[in-house]
């Protein structure tokens, strides 16, 4: 992929991208439960944790893993850092179009 | 796994990474929104047959007034259940700010009844029969399409807002009409538009997911 500006490897996966994508729309301050997380994406648990795992290495996303009531529950958000990375990278998508 | 990862290298135009950005993002709003089949629908069908029976008995007697509100409370009771399984299940699975605006709201929703329900019980004794449903009806839907148009506001949903804004328009008009006419309008306006409102979302959302 060429352009103005370099696309961050990170996001530009499909499966990352829509990670992050949704985790954008939720809004700052809200996090999601894995499970919920895993539905609303349609993918396997296991493909969902290599992502997630290499979104949290970029610091991208932060993995909170605590208890409701008994049971053990992972919730996923989007760090500053994450969301920032996605601004930048829609913004060069548009500015690839605009160049197309 | 790792063959998915190779799937997702496959190298998508620009305009394929927007679109799947787009479509990631409504698909979310959609369904962390909540099933409308479940949030607008059950009150569309509960306010059709319930405000209809009600009708029937106000305009021709052909149902017995307990009948009526036996239909009505007994399908109030049904959506109740059901909105609150539909919201439960969006809840569990956010929590942050969203998850504490959407516990807040309904909370509003018992304030605005339990404020309904004390200036009814105060008031009825001391009207006809038949102000007296259209005093518990106009109230409640007062309630109700405040709190629609109210959330519609909160989340920027603008057809939850003219639901809301639409109601108040049939209820002021049934109230200063009377009670026959703000039966069969709640019934035939709101409720028929709700239950259309909610098919109509469901089955866009089947045709987009």
């Amino acid at each position: 992929m060429t352009g103005p500006r370099e696309l961050d490897p990170v996001i530009h996966a499909q499966a990352r991208l829509r990670v992050v994508a949704t985790l954008n729309t939720l809004g700052e301050a809200n996090q999601i439960t894995f499970p919920g997380l895993r539905e609303l994406l349609g993918m396997t648990a296991g493909n969902l944790s290599v992502h997630l795992g290499k979104l949290e290495e970029a610091g991208y996303v932060e993995i909170v893993k605590t208890h409701r009531g008994r049971t053990p529950t992972t919730y996923v958000a989007l760090t500053r850092q994450g969301r920032r990375a996605f601004e930048d990278y829609t913004a060069t998508i548009r500015e690839l179009l605009d160049l197309g | 796994m790792n063959r998915l990862d190779d799937d997702d290298d496959r190298p998508l135009s620009p305009e394929e990474m927007l679109r799947l950005i787009e479509e990631q993002q409504a698909t979310t709003v959609r369904r962390l929104g909540g099933d409308p089949l479940l949030t607008h629908t059950p009150w569309g069908i509960t306010w059709l047959a319930g405000f209809g029976a009600l009708y029937l008995n106000y305009a021709y007697d052909l149902l017995s007034r307990s009948t009526a509100l036996a239909v009505l409370f007994a399908l109030m009771v049904l959506s109740m259940a059901t909105t609150f399984f539909a919201q439960r299940t969006v809840s569990s699975q956010v929590r942050g700010e969203a998850a504490d605006r959407g516990m807040m709201y309904g909370l509003s929703w018992m304030f605005g009844f339990a404020c309904v329900v004390a200036i009814c019980v105060r008031l009825s004794p001391l009207l006809p029969s038949e102000e007296t449903g259209l005093l518990w009806s106009v109230t409640s839907m007062a309630i109700v399409s405040a709190l629609y148009a109210a959330g519609g506001a909160l989340w920027r949903v603008r057809t939850m807002f003219f639901l809301g804004a639409w109601l108040a328009a049939l209820n002021v008009a049934g109230a200063i009409a009377g009670p026959t006419v703000h039966a069969l309008l709640i019934s035939v306006g709101a409720g028929g538009v709700f239950t259309a409102v909610g098919v109509v979302q469901w089955m866009r959302r089947r045709g987009g997911a």
